[in-house]
């Protein structure tokens, strides 16, 4: 008990806290396959199914293609990550 | 919560829910892609789609898509 | 429920399962159950070319996982009938 942190801004104790405490944020979804999503995550469920906004598809690191909203069926989701900036990563 | 308007997202499924009897674009697993319009569809993503185009390939009037092979499904732009 | 609903009033018509192997089967829908698993009845294989040892079936069971697509006849659609069990879906499920 000594150890642990609380109450910081970034701080979340459990995975689904994390998952609650995202909603809004630009994060990195990537998916089994590889492929990365970049956007705004609207919200999720349960199976980890995903609603983004200006969602943008990077295949190896390459944008190829952009979505206006995106659903992203949960069970092809190996992981969800936030991210400070979505759009024009520039170089 | 339930103060939430009808046309709110508030569960990812809500998505697809508001994209009822709209053009929606598919992606399939091993590099299928459609489009189609949304006339049913349930939880496990299971689907009915219409006039659907599997891209670059060929049409079919009336489609059932099994979900387990769904990957992302994304509606019309939605001028907000 | 409600595709388990929808084929069992398909039952009877014409219908085309296309698998997750590639392997597309026309035939008279027979049964189907709660897993989406089909019955087929005078079976033939599209691509008869591609898959020749396929050419004696008649009938067949297709385990519903395996299934991608079913090419579905126009007039087994009822698009108001179909919009109203999915809205209701959505809401009980």
């Amino acid at each position: 008990m000594s150890g642990t942190e609380k109450g910081g801004s970034g701080t979340t104790k459990t995975p689904a806290d994390f998952l609650k405490s995202i909603r809004g944020r630009p994060v990195v979804v990537k998916l089994n396959s590889g492929v990365d999503y970049r956007g705004i995550l609207a919200c999720l469920d349960g199976y980890m199914n995903i609603a983004m906004e200006q969602t943008e598809e990077y295949v190896n690191g390459q944008l190829k293609n952009k979505y206006g909203d995106a659903f992203i069926r949960g069970n092809n989701v190996l992981y969800i990550s936030t991210s400070k900036r979505t759009l024009a990563e520039g170089a | 919560m339930a103060t939430e308007e009808e046309s709110a997202v508030k569960e990812p499924l809500d998505l697809i829910r508001l994209s009822l009897d709209e053009r929606i674009y598919v992606k399939l697993r091993s590099d299928r892609e459609l489009r189609g319009k949304l006339h049913a569809y349930d939880q496990h993503l299971n689907m009915i789609l219409g006039d659907v185009e599997e891209t670059t390939k060929r049409t079919v009037p009336f489609l059932f898509v099994r979900g387990d092979g769904v990957i992302l499904v994304s509606p019309p732009l939605r001028t907000a | 429920m409600l595709f388990f609903s929808y084929f069992k009033d398909l039952v009877g018509r014409e219908v085309t399962v296309e698998l997750k192997n590639d392997l597309a089967i026309r035939g008279t829908l027979h049964s189907v159950d709660q897993y989406l698993n089909i019955k087929l009845e005078n079976t033939r294989v599209v691509d008869q070319d591609k898959y020749p040892h396929m050419l004696s079936v008649r009938n067949c069971f297709i385990r519903g996982s395996v299934v991608r697509y079913v090419q579905l006849p126009p007039e087994g659609v009822d698009i108001e009938l179909l919009h109203d069990a999915t809205r209701r879906e959505a809401r009980g499920g």
